[in-house]
């Protein structure tokens, strides 16, 4: 019995050992080169959901932030300086996400937070961030964030309260009264619902069906017939992960009409959490149809090809592709928007010590910034800086994005 | 609601039945030669997916090879999993294996996040199309899910009551030692118990891929409907795992039709805390008798 004892002991001594080293060499990982830019480094810091069910945009997210801190480094920095990105990963935890923007602030001193992937991540952060008076901004599309106004956070993806008004008066212009609700029952998906039915009152769209699924679901066929039999024209979809496959092939196999009718109404139309190739992967030919708003990148000539926009883009586009052999996606967009808004700001400011304060206060004078998701103007009670001309609307054609208006 | 509709959501409920049956044979596996709930069972599901998408898109091997090897991989993950991790706790005490298969299934899903990346893979359908029934539709991967399911429970049912092999495995977890005193060697039995349950695992993997896609993430939420099911039907018994699983699938579709997707979970979660109450063996599982 002794002996047993001794054992453990000895395993949890081990065991807080490795815990304890870990910490300690977890230090996180740096982007950045001194290469073209001389001086201390300025260090922003960042906080990504690498691992975790937001692992998805995470990587992309990350991708873009490597890719520009090296461009900008390379270009000489801000104002002869180097930046430096520390990543941090929340794993999609708030909790950690939390714990993340404490070490980022009081032990590696960062002037600025770039994050989180996720909107509840994003909102976990928020006390922490106003008590240490860091601006933050975000690449987490939930309205909450700038509804509930902070000071010192700013988002770069289009917030629902622009996405809802622009796909209800698509629908509207189609003629469409009764819509049909299916959602995630997770974050994303429940602040889309509520957005939207506070805001379906200015038009005049009745929902007849409200479904919900939860993440992970392998089949919503029960959900749809229940749809099928209320009435609705077209199924309004809040979800952003591989469910939103799943429903579409359960709609296709349910009705067999591939999601393509005569009278130009999609069958289901989506958000910009489905502007995702996994998507059209997933759904194969069900997606056919598929309609959905999101920013212009997915398909650059419709920001028009002699704009401002269209050069940053295309730019991106190809080293992003020239570096990681995929396109960008939307997500790698926001944090492209996210990491260029603060540098920026930063180029603005006088040389010398970076104070989190002066730079909030200069992040939010940013005026007409041209980045993937659309032109940003940040006001004192404006800090998403977007409007409904950055959104455009999708239709899915042969697997391919196309542009909903034309494809008319 | 129509005649049809109804046949739908019954349709819909066996689809989402025999997808949690087969998770939930896997437990039955497990546990009938170990008395221990496997709590990684639901990371083979999507291990099976994962190696079965690795070798069908990156290999470029056709689906049926790529299914296979998928299956096969999976098998030797899980006795890998079992040499490593169970076998070393040599006393079998039934709380540490638990807890060694929760960290197992932690540490596979990390694995495969940095094996094969974080965002979700599909695979095609093996059959296209979906067939007509009376109005309602169903598409014909789910038939492949029912009949894999099928063929599962009638093989189990048989090895368990007909084969000198199967009666072994179920003497281990009855009494490792008096199994060890007639000549059976319960080491052996739980290597094969795991392959045999990762493989099935893997198979449930292969055939849900292509109507869900899979991700690295997706383990859990099959572990958690599986392991109702084995619950709701009656741990250690191939023909209660697939009852449980068709009961829970049903239950699930029915609470969409008649009262509300929100409440879906929670109406199954509801009923299977009423079965632990009033029959904590299962609908079908016999009651432990405790000889003195």
């Amino acid at each position: 019995m002794k002996r047993r004892i001794l054992r453990v002991c000895v395993a949890a001594a081990l065991l807080a050992t490795t815990v304890l080293t870990g910490c300690s060499s977890g230090d996180p990982e740096s982007s950045g080169t001194d290469e073209g830019a001389q001086g201390e480094a300025i260090r922003i810091g960042a906080v990504l959901s690498l691992t975790g069910s937001y692992a998805g945009l995470g990587a992309p997210e990350k991708n873009a932030i490597d890719l520009e801190v090296a461009r900008i480094n390379d270009a000489g920095g801000v104002n002869g300086r180097p930046i430096e990105v520390l990543i941090e990963d929340d794993a999609t935890d708030a909790a950690a996400a939390q714990a993340a923007v404490t070490k980022l602030v009081d032990q590696e001193g960062v002037v600025a937070i770039l994050g989180a992937t996720g909107t509840g991540q994003t909102m976990g952060m928020r006390a922490d961030i106003e008590r240490a008076q860091v601006p933050q901004v975000s690449m987490a599309g939930g309205s909450v964030i700038t509804d509930e106004f902070s000071k010192w956070v700013f988002q770069t993806p289009w917030p629902n309260r622009l996405v809802v008004p622009f796909t209800a008066a698509y629908l509207e212009g189609l003629g469409v009264t009764k819509i049909a609700l299916l959602s995630d029952s997770g974050g994303y998906g429940a602040d889309g619902i509520a957005v939207t039915k506070a805001m379906l009152g200015d038009f005049g769209i009745e929902v007849v069906a409200e479904e919900t699924y939860n993440a992970g679901d392998a089949d919503m066929t029960a959900q749809l017939t229940k749809i099928r039999g209320a009435g609705a024209e077209t199924i309004w979809m809040w979800g952003a992960g591989s469910e939103a496959a799943t429903v579409l092939q359960n709609w296709n196999d349910l009705t067999g009409t591939e999601l393509k009718r005569d009278d130009g109404i999609p069958d289901i139309i989506g958000a910009p959490g489905n502007a995702r190739v996994e998507l059209i992967d997933g759904a194969g030919e069900a997606a056919n149809g598929f309609e959905f708003s999101a920013g212009r990148i997915l398909l650059p000539e419709s920001y028009g090809e002699d704009s401002e926009a269209f050069d940053v883009a295309t730019d991106f586009i190809t080293r992003y592709e020239a570096e990681y052999g995929s396109k960008p996606d939307i997500f790698a967009g926001h944090a492209y928007d996210a990491l260029n808004i603060v540098v920026e700001a930063l180029q603005r400011m006088p040389e010398g010590d970076i104070d989190p304060v002066a730079l909030r206060d200069e992040i939010e004078a940013t005026t007409g910034f041209v980045g993937i998701g659309g032109t940003f103007t940040f006001l004192p009670d404006d800090h998403n800086g977007l409007t409904e001309n950055d959104l455009v609307m999708y239709r899915i054609v042969d697997g391919e994005w196309t542009l909903a208006e034309e494809a008319q | 609601m129509g005649a049809p509709e109804l046949l739908q959501f019954a349709l819909a409920g066996l689809k989402n039945g025999s997808i949690y049956a087969l998770v939930a044979l896997g437990f039955t596996i497990v546990y009938a030669s170990t008395g221990v709930i496997n709590f990684a069972q639901g990371e083979f599901v999507m291990l099976g997916g994962m190696l079965s998408v690795w070798a069908y898109a990156d290999l470029g091997l056709p689906l049926p090879l790529a299914g296979l090897v998928g299956v096969l991989a999976t098998a030797c993950v899980g006795i890998v999993f079992e040499l490593l991790a169970i076998r070393p706790r040599k006393d079998g005490d039934p709380l540490a294996l638990i807890i060694i298969t929760v960290g197992g299934s932690m540490l596979l899903s990390s694995l495969a996040r940095h094996a094969f990346g974080p965002t979700e893979r599909a695979l095609p359908r093996f059959s296209e199309g979906s067939i007509q029934i009376l109005g309602a539709s169903l598409e014909r991967q789910s038939l492949w899910i029912m009949g894999i399911a099928a063929i599962a429970v009638g093989v189990l049912s048989l090895m368990y009551s007909r084969t000198r092999f199967g009666k072994a495995m179920r003497a281990c977890a009855i009494d490792r030692n008096a199994a060890r005193l007639v000549g059976i060697d319960p080491k052996w039995m739980v290597t094969v118990s795991f392959a045999l349950a990762a493989a099935l695992g893997g198979l449930a993997g292969l055939v849900t891929t292509p109507l869900t896609q899979t991700a690295f993430n997706v383990g859990p939420s099959f572990g958690v409907k599986g392991f109702a099911a084995a619950i709701l039907g009656g741990l250690g018994n191939p023909f209660a795992a697939v009852v449980g699983g068709l009961v829970l699938g049903m239950l699930e579709s029915l609470s969409v039709a008649f009262i509300s997707s929100t409440y879906k979970d929670a109406i199954s979660l509801v009923v299977l805390l009423l079965m632990l109450f009033v029959r904590p063996q299962g609908l079908l599982g016999r009651g432990k008798r405790e000889k003195v």
